[in-house]
């Protein structure tokens, strides 16, 4: 669906809602600043795929939007694998860098995952009066384009291009660069983008 | 260590594209992707293809996506090229299951593995070596003007080849 300049605003300004609600649980659980980017949106064919998201290693906590509509696309935690230590050594107490990734991570990054994710969509929710509730958190610490296209496959056989509204997360103390990135199938974007329209009608 | 023939540009194969040729191939981040190869000796050709799903479901605009048209898409190129199906070796990656809890419902890796096993066996091509499966993100480059050459890098680092 190709949106207008109009709906794009639209929906930039649902990205800055949510993400700002998940930078503040981020700046909770650091205990520091968090700063966030004006929400990108993103029309990628599959096909370059490859050129948003390539061989780096990253950690990537995804949920399905599921609720109202069933399966609804995705929405996802990145960070990339230096941040994703960083992040959880700065919650665990760690210093060490040059460390193999282990199970504490993995469940640190799952929770840290699953508490923004979840401020994102309450603030959605709030504001739209669209529940999109997140499944279970899935975690992925591997190649970023191997995960991503993963989801994408997922997302069924007519998919040829997909849509990403991504903000980014960034904790200049730790060092902490991050991105919320959500990936809506069509009906869930094309749902989204009509209330958004009747909201700013003033309907 | 630099690669034979490392002077030929590496074409890059996005998700549902496919080349066929003599230059080296390369099919980044392979998640439940598959990225198949096909390489016949006698003439020093290959076809290399990245595979999203194993079904078209009748859909005809982006063959390379799907194992059910891809596979025969392939071997038409490689026949117009002269090569005859007995001569082909098929070599196969990818397939992972990158996310435990979504991969236990849909497992599009295995499927898109078996879809791919059983259109070589119906086209009598010989699968000769693969790696699929497992959890982990592949990169795989494929090198027809080399042997039909297959290296692999692994998201741990861990390289390998086919």
């Amino acid at each position: 669906m190709k949106l207008s300049t109009v709906q794009a605003d639209a929906i930039q300004e649902l990205g800055n809602i949510g993400a700002a609600h998940a930078a503040t649980t981020l700046s909770q659980m650091l205990g520091s600043a968090v700063e966030m980017s004006v929400p990108a949106i993103k029309a990628i064919d599959i096909s370059e795929l490859g050129t948003y998201m390539g061989e780096e290693s990253a950690a990537m906590v995804a949920f399905e939007l599921q609720g109202e509509i069933p399966h609804g696309g995705y929405i996802i935690f990145y960070i990339s694998r230096e941040s994703a230590i960083r992040l959880t050594n700065t919650m665990l107490g760690l210093t060490d860098m040059n460390r193999t990734m282990n199970e504490m991570d993995e469940s640190a990054l799952l929770e840290v995952g699953n508490i923004m994710v979840s401020a994102f969509l309450d603030a959605t929710a709030e504001l739209l009066g669209f529940i999109m509730l997140p499944s279970p958190p899935a975690l992925s610490i591997d190649m970023a384009h191997a995960a991503m296209s993963t989801l994408v496959a997922q997302m069924g056989e007519e998919i040829d291009e997909v849509l990403l509204f991504s903000t980014e997360l960034i904790c200049e103390e730790h060092k902490i660069d991050s991105d919320i990135i959500m990936m809506p199938e069509n009906s869930t974007l094309a749902r989204i983008v009509e209330l958004m329209e009747n909201m700013m009608k003033g309907v | 260590m630099t690669e034979p023939h490392s002077h030929d540009q590496t074409a890059m194969i996005g998700i549902g594209e496919y080349r066929v040729g003599s230059f080296p191939m390369m099919t980044i981040g392979l998640g439940s992707c598959i990225g198949l190869t096909l390489y016949d000796d006698s003439l020093k050709v290959g076809a290399m293809v990245h595979i999203m799903l194993p079904e078209s479901a009748g859909r005809k605009d982006r063959p390379g996506k799907y194992a059910d048209t891809a596979v025969p898409l392939l071997l038409k190129e490689l026949n117009a090229l002269g090569s005859k199906n007995r001569s082909l070796v098929a070599k196969m990656a990818g397939g992972a299951s990158m996310f435990e809890y979504f991969g236990a419902n849909l497992n599009i890796g295995e499927r898109n593995a078996e879809k791919i096993r059983a259109l070589l066996k119906e086209h009598n091509i010989r699968l000769a070596k693969e790696e699929v499966g497992g959890k982990c993100g592949r990169s795989v480059t494929f090198f027809p003007g080399n042997s039909g050459k297959i290296s692999i890098r692994r998201a741990d680092g861990t390289t390998g080849e086919l």
